[in-house]
């Protein structure tokens, strides 16, 4: 089990990625021109941000290592990473998630289920957390899916909740996984949704 | 069957979105079954059915979208009307 102690960084390891926290020294030009690009927000439900690398440094600085992570995903062998990870820890045993994969390459290459695998195990395993929840634009057919693959049930609409930058209104799913469910999905022989190992 | 035969029609916009020759496409091809039905795959499926209904589809239609044969009954129903 991963050796982390609250207040460490955190490392975390995947077949293909290395998690690990960011620290300010990660606000580099091309993590900065992720909070900036239309494509990559919309993922995250927000405009672009005009960032520089002051508002990306204060943004790292925020998360703790305690109740908040912020997980830089690295190929491995690589020194840039390829997008992050954020884990919020809640009151409840409770946990929220939001990825970014800001390297438009790595698009559709299931980076997303195998990376928050990993959060997951370590949220459940190590934390003890009962729950892991997101939320996602409906429109945002990509994410949908990724939850969906991952065995999380939508537990909801939230009906016109968000607004897009044109003004337009879209709806806001609910989906969340709990421990036993995630445990039964890791049963040996069971193959897993999408084929993730 | 015809050109506008929901089954034809479901099985074109599947194998075009995830990339692969129709005669290839297994008739159970769902999510978690199928390997090419990524994420990026999922998108353009979901675009390429506005696209062909010529409206966007409402949530839970978007959300119940998990096979083949999901597809081909969103098409029937939509025939149906």
């Amino acid at each position: 089990m991963n050796a982390w102690q609250p207040g460490q960084a955190l490392l975390l390891n995947t077949e293909r990625f290395l998690l690990r926290s960011l620290t300010v020294a990660d606000a580099t030009d091309t993590y900065v021109a992720w909070w900036n690009d239309a494509e990559v927000q919309a993922g995250l439900g927000m405009r672009p941000r005009g960032w520089g690398r002051t508002e990306a440094e204060r943004h790292i600085a925020k998360f703790d290592n305690r109740q908040r992570f912020h997980l830089g995903i690295f190929p491995k062998h690589a020194v840039l990473p390829i997008g992050f990870i954020a884990l919020f820890l809640e009151g409840g045993a409770r946990a929220r998630t939001n990825i970014v994969i800001g390297n438009k390459q790595y698009w559709g290459q299931r980076v997303v289920l195998e990376v928050r695998e990993a959060a997951l195990a370590f949220l459940f395993e190590r934390i003890g957390v009962h729950k892991v929840y997101g939320q996602v634009d409906s429109r945002n057919f990509a994410s949908v899916f990724n939850y969906k693959a991952q065995g999380f049930a939508c537990e909801g609409v939230l009906r016109e909740h968000t607004m897009d930058a044109d003004g337009e209104r879209h709806d806001l799913v609910n989906f969340g996984l709990l421990r036993d469910e995630w445990r039964a999905r890791r049963t040996p022989g069971r193959r897993e949704p999408g084929g993730v190992r | 069957m015809t050109n506008d035969d929901p089954a034809r029609i479901a099985r074109n916009l599947l194998a075009a979105a995830l990339r692969m020759e129709v005669d290839t496409l297994e008739p159970d091809a769902a999510i978690g079954r199928t390997e090419r039905w990524d994420s990026l795959a999922h998108m353009n499926l979901i675009l390429a059915l506005e696209a062909h209904l010529g409206r966007p589809l409402d949530v839970d239609t978007m959300l119940a979208i998990e096979s083949l044969a999901d597809i081909q009954t969103l098409l029937e129903n939509d025939q149906a009307g």
